[in-house]
């Protein structure tokens, strides 16, 4: 049972076309968890960012230009869903998925993913992300950039760094099966 | 042409980059999902739904800070229960006396809070009523404490909420004491701000600020806050002063909304006076 189910998986992985669907459901399901349930685990109103863990992992898997889209694509959704600004996430995301394609090797997709280096990698897109994204956020408001992105650009990095641990967790553990 | 397309190969990933921005930046200039009608109706339709059918998970947090607000509401409101009492019969004399006219009674919709996007500094709220129950986009909305926001979208069974706490906020205000006047804006702390007050005006530590009757979208002499600091902006005119909101945005479950519209009339002479003023201006 377990071996046909591997089987299946493989399949699925293997063919783009399904790969990308199962990306598309991925995203859309990560996007109502993290508006509908992220808030009970939101601390001083800082919560993991799920589309942004998600991004930096399809560019680790399939590259840099895939990475962008999806970004872009998962920003788009986000803005959506969470009423904000279009266009705003979209942004942030794509530059997310563009720094984290640079880490992208052909064949050590899930190697980089169950080791420390994901965590950095999701860290650094993170910084990028919040960069981009608060110094949007700002514009409206008459307030230091530096002091607003240093108290929840940093504080978001660091939660949603923490929260890429279960994915790296996961892969390191199908990896030792 | 083959050149180009060898370009456009090699450098696929910055052209793709470019594009993305520049799609990014065109959509912001769109402006917000207001503008997108019928199309946010659904979303905010369908995520409204998802958040009513899990507003029942307590969140402990909350309900801890509820508690505590909820106990100190209560020692406030014994003692100005027995205030009040008093102030209506001289208000009533009062009012008589100098014929003033009588608030105007707004119509109330009471409504759940079925959702709040209050991570990553969105500050949204979904309540369960939309524009079945006569809920409009620009409607205010308050609780016993006083002001929580306006409408900023519905649909047929729920409405989405720009609270206090939001980068967009401006809320005209005045001092109740000294009736100043300044305008109250989130700076992204978990403080308001009141700008625009000049610095030799009386403004002090434990002030009431209401909402103006300046304001075309906010109803007029509804709680916003106390005066919790006042300071001075450097290289400015203008005092700093810090309000804390009346409200406790981390407890809110359940709020009005108020059905009062700006007046048409009054919007239309505003923007009138606007145009022809911008009119004047250009040479």
């Amino acid at each position: 049972m377990a071996l046909n189910f591997d089987a299946q998986r493989s399949q699925l992985m293997a063919t783009p076309s399904l790969r990308f669907i199962l990306y598309a459901v991925v995203a859309l399901m990560l996007a109502v968890i993290h508006v509908v349930f992220l808030g009970y685990i939101s601390v001083s109103s800082v919560t993991p960012d799920l589309l942004l863990l998600f991004t930096v992992w399809v560019a680790l898997v399939e590259g840099q230009f895939t990475g962008m889209i999806a970004g872009f694509l998962c920003g788009l959704l986000f803005d959506v869903v969470s009423a904000d600004v279009l266009g705003a996430n979209a942004l942030a995301k794509t530059l997310a998925g563009f720094v984290a394609g640079y880490f992208w090797r052909e064949g050590f997709a899930m190697i980089t993913i169950g080791h420390y280096r994901y965590l950095l990698i999701v860290a650094i897109a993170g910084v990028i992300h919040n960069l981009v994204y608060y110094l949007l956020y700002v514009q409206p408001m008459q307030i230091d950039f530096v002091m607003f992105f240093l108290k929840y650009g940093i504080a978001t990095t660091l939660y949603s760094t923490v929260a890429a641990v279960f994915p790296m967790l996961y892969v390191n553990r199908r990896r030792d099966q | 042409m083959r050149r180009l397309i060898d370009f456009v190969v090699r450098f696929k990933n910055y052209i793709t980059l470019s594009t993305l921005v520049v799609m990014s930046f065109a959509l912001m200039s769109v402006g917000n999902l207001s503008q997108l009608g019928g199309f946010r109706a659904v979303i905010v339709g369908s995520i409204g739904w998802m958040q009513s059918l899990f507003a029942w998970i307590p969140n402990p947090v909350a309900l801890k800070s509820e508690n505590v607000a909820l106990r100190e509401l209560n020692l406030q409101l014994a003692v100005e229960s027995a205030r009040s009492r008093q102030s209506m019969v001289e208000n009533a004399s009062l009012r008589k006396m100098l014929e003033l006219p009588q608030y105007t009674d707004y119509t109330l919709i009471a409504a759940d809070v079925v959702g709040k996007t209050t991570t990553q500094l969105r500050n949204y709220a979904t309540i369960n009523k939309g524009t079945e129950d006569g809920v409009r986009e620009g409607m205010s909305c308050i609780t016993d404490a006083g002001l929580v926001g306006i409408v900023i979208g519905a649909s047929q069974h729920y409405a989405v909420l720009q609270l206090l706490i939001n980068r967009d906020t401006r809320v005209s205000a005045k001092d109740q004491r000294t009736r100043v006047d300044g305008i109250i804006q989130w700076e992204g702390e978990n403080f308001l701000v009141m700008k625009d007050v000049p610095r030799a005006y009386d403004v002090q530590a434990g002030d009431l600020i209401l909402t103006s009757a300046y304001s075309a979208r906010y109803p007029a002499n509804i709680v916003i806050g106390r005066v919790l600091e006042v300071g001075e902006e450097s290289n400015s005119l203008f005092r700093r002063i810090v309000v804390e909101s009346a409200v406790n945005f981390a407890t809110l479950e359940q709020l009005f909304v108020v059905d009062t519209r700006s007046s048409a009339e009054r919007s239309e002479l505003e923007r009138r006076t606007e145009e022809r003023q911008r009119q004047r201006s250009t040479p």
